[in-house]
């Protein structure tokens, strides 16, 4: 593998620096968004993140202290903070507990997370590289699932997954089972299941693009190396492709933890099945009695994206020099 | 390039097994958990010719998952608490659970088909839509003989559709209250009114004794904001007009602009003035009904109209009802004909199938054992505080309930009237719809009594 010569990569264009005078209504707009000065952006980020510092400020208030006052008087009183919101919300034994809900979260967010990856890559490397009959229009047929939104598809495959598919023909009086009732309903499994199959054709066609994209001679040279498909998807595609699957990773992660209607359809009514969302859902209590419970456990629940974001995060870096160096 | 690969692939095996680790445990427990359901219902079906009467008999562990919209700690808690130790006697293993969303969800699960056993509905139209569908079972006789028993039809019949009864009354919620502070009445010499006159006098001269406004009103509550009005309203029809008056409008017999339902809401209108309202949140409709007990007990108002489970939000430690300085009481909505009329809401419990096991355990919610016992377990889960739990359920011992409490028990058994949350009643897209929002409109002053009244008429359902 380290015996080709190195092909010399395309730099692409090169932005030329203030060389001609930009034209184009676009130039122009990207010129003065360039030219915002730092505090005002500064000011913009401030002004986003409020809310979310609020929330954070809430989330050490006790209950009569929301109430009764805005999350600033936090400034003022600082002897008024308390931990007990998150005590309640982690405490494994209490009513209000999160902690059974997030192992759920996550039996149901890893799954959905990895299958899609797995399977989406095989596919992308078939569809972009493997040269089999009617590749092109199976391509387009699957990017085109992307068109299907996931929501009119939920009361179908609920039932699918409550009693399988039967098809009964008429004049005989026979029913033929196509798919058995494998009793789904209500388990963390169906939202998994749901998740996986509805992020393939958006999988497939990001990881498509960017597997297509790859130099063509580096696949040449290892086909002359004696390379099968296999040994050039795992030698050398998913190495190079680390980048985009992390990127994908993140944003099948994170849409995942955070679903609430999927889980909600397949979940149903059994109260050991459901994750985090539902659960936080619930937690404010009718009229919103618990209402002041909602803020510490929104961070309990954001925490868990966040820090796949950074540990993610390492790998979108290394992998963009990864393959700029070949080795 | 190695390094970076060995590492990815690390980290996906590992998350790959945690995932299989979860996923396989949870789904072992619910494969194990439906195998002892089909099994138990299969005995139980077979054995209920034999024993549908009150006799004690052995379920065998079937299952039985109940779903509805309560879901606070200690109500959910005390739900679970008193019928899983009951169904322990039986064979049964129930589990309650609460959802935010469930009225909405429940749809779903009824077109998946995957609905619970049983489904506590707040709403008796909900109730009615589904039965007319057939999504829910009439009751077997031994739980329609145990709700004559343990309940007056005033309340059962909400739950009776075209002559079948559907549903089982859980819960009982009283509106007609209005909480205030006996010690700041007494260091102003107020008296608590007896009759409306001698409220709309109490108001007006609160309002002009400066100070403190008289009333406490707001009707911020999310999506549902604007249901507090639709409340006063349905009061004043009903102290202004009547029960018959008040069915006809629910049953949209007589129109909804109807001169009598505009001069009601005219008077609420009226009522809540200025003058007369404080609203922490600036105005009446930016202001969450709940954040109004803080007010009250803080002082900034004398009296506020509301529900008996609004006991749940006032600070934690406030005394109620015993006579010492800060305790918060309340006083029952006075009328104007003399006939005493009450506003309630409630609950009511129905079954999605007829297995004998759902049907036990309908018949066993609709005792007074359960309600009190219920009520019993909610006050202890709030160490001894009010529950906001309440049953007009005949039979209960009234020891269970606390003082105020039993105020409250006294008020439904004194009232001669009885009319349930008529929103609740009405057609959704009004009920829970243009009553609600354009209430809101009116309340806010962009539209007068009578156009609110006008518009809610023409989204009447045809």
């Amino acid at each position: 593998m380290s015996e080709f010569t190195p092909v010399p990569t395309d730099p692409g264009p090169v932005r030329l620096e203030g060389g001609r005078p930009s034209k184009g209504i676009g130039a122009r707009i990207y010129g003065r968004i360039a030219r915002i000065k730092g505090p005002i952006l500064w000011l913009i980020v401030i002004l986003w993140s409020l809310p979310t510092f609020g929330l954070l400020a809430s989330s050490f208030r006790s209950r009569d202290a929301q109430r009764a006052s805005g999350w600033w008087n936090i400034f003022t009183g600082l002897n008024h903070t308390t931990l007990d919101n998150y005590r309640t919300v982690l405490n494994s034994k209490g009513t209000a507990s999160l902690t059974d809900s997030l192992l759920n979260s996550f039996a149901i967010a890893i799954p959905a997370t990895i299958i899609p990856i797995a399977m989406a890559s095989f596919a992308a490397y078939a569809f972009a590289w493997i040269d089999f009959r009617g590749r092109k229009w199976l391509f387009i047929l699957t990017v085109s699932l992307l068109a299907i939104p996931l929501q009119i598809a939920l009361i179908p495959l609920l039932q699918l997954f409550v009693s399988g598919a039967h098809l009964s023909l008429p004049f005989i009086h026979k029913t033929i089972t196509l798919i058995p009732d494998f009793n789904l309903a209500g388990t963390t499994t169906a939202v998994w299941l749901t998740h996986a199959g509805f992020a393939l054709p958006f999988a497939i066609f990001l990881l498509h693009n960017y597997i297509s994209g790859l130099p063509k001679d580096l696949f040449e040279a290892a086909r002359i190396d004696g390379a099968d498909h296999f040994t050039i998807f795992w030698r050398l595609v998913l190495p190079l492709s680390v980048p985009v699957l992390a990127a994908f990773a993140i944003f099948q992660f994170m849409w995942t933890w955070n679903d609430y209607l999927v889980a909600n359809t397949m979940v149903g009514s059994n109260p050991d099945a459901v994750p985090t969302t539902i659960r936080i859902a619930n937690l404010a209590g009718d009229f919103g009695r618990n209402e002041f419970l909602l803020p510490s456990a929104a961070f309990v629940q954001a925490f868990v994206p966040i820090l796949v974001f950074f540990i993610l995060q390492r790998y979108f870096v290394r992998g963009l020099l990864a393959g700029s160096v070949k080795g | 390039m190695r390094s970076p690969l060995v590492k990815f692939a690390a980290v996906c095996t590992v998350l790959a097994l945690t995932a299989a680790a979860c996923g396989s445990d949870k789904k072992s427990s619910t494969a194990g958990s439906t195998g002892t359901t089909v099994k138990a219902t299969a005995g139980s079906t077979g054995g209920s010719t034999t024993a549908t009467g009150g006799a004690a008999k052995d379920f065998g562990g079937a299952k039985v998952l109940i779903t509805g919209p309560e879901r606070d700690d200690p109500s959910a808690g005390a739900i679970n608490a008193v019928l899983q130790t009951w169904g322990k006697t039986r064979g049964l293993d129930i589990t309650y659970a609460g959802d935010a969303d469930w009225e909405a969800n429940i749809n779903t699960q009824v077109q998946g088909g995957n609905p619970p056993d049983i489904g506590i509905f707040p709403q008796p139209g909900k109730l009615a839509e589904f039965a007319r569908a057939k999504s829910i079972k009439p009751l077997a006789d031994n739980v329609t003989a145990s709700i004559k028993k343990f309940w007056s039809p005033d309340y059962s019949n909400y739950a009776n559709v075209d002559g079948v009864q559907y549903g089982v009354p859980v819960k009982t919620d009283l509106k007609s209250l209005v909480w205030y502070q006996p010690d700041k009445f007494k260091a102003k010499g107020y008296k608590v009114p007896t009759t409306f006159d001698e409220f709309t006098a109490l108001v007006k001269k609160m309002a002009a004794d400066g100070g403190p406004k008289p009333l406490c009103v707001g009707i911020e509550s999310g999506t549902a904001t604007g249901w507090p009005f639709t409340d006063w309203t349905e009061e004043m029809v009903l102290r202004q007009d009547g029960g018959d008056v008040y069915n006809q409008w629910v049953e949209h017999k007589i129109s909804f602009n109807d001169p009598k339902i505009v001069k009601a809401m005219d008077t609420v209108l009226g009522l809540w003035s200025k003058d007369n309202v404080f609203a922490s949140g600036g105005n009446i409709a930016a202001t969450n009904f709940g954040d109004n007990a803080q007010a009250l007990f803080d002082g900034k108002c004398y009296m506020h109209r509301q529900a008996s489970f609004f006991s749940g939000f006032f600070p934690k430690g406030t005394k109620f009802a015993d006579g010492s300085a800060g305790a918060v009481d309340v006083f029952y909505f006075p009328d104007i004909n003399g006939d005493k009329p009450v506003l309630t809401a409630g609950t009511y419990a129905a079954g999605f199938n007829d297995k004998a096991a759902t049907m036990a355990v309908l018949e066993y919610m609709s005792t007074a054992d359960y309600a009190q016992k219920r009520q019993a377990e909610q006050t202890k889960l709030l160490n001894g505080g009010l529950s906001g739990f309440l049953s007009a359920a005949i039979g209960q011992d009234p020891s269970v309930y606390q003082p105020l409490e039993q105020g409250f028990l006294k008020i439904l058994s004194e009232s001669k009237l009885s009319r349930f949350d008529g929103s609740d009643q009405m057609p959704a897209a009004v009920g829970a719809g243009t009553f609600w929002t354009l209430g809101t409109s009116a309340v806010n002053g962009d539209l007068t009594a009578q156009k609110a009244a006008d518009q809610i008429e023409a989204s009447w359902p045809k």
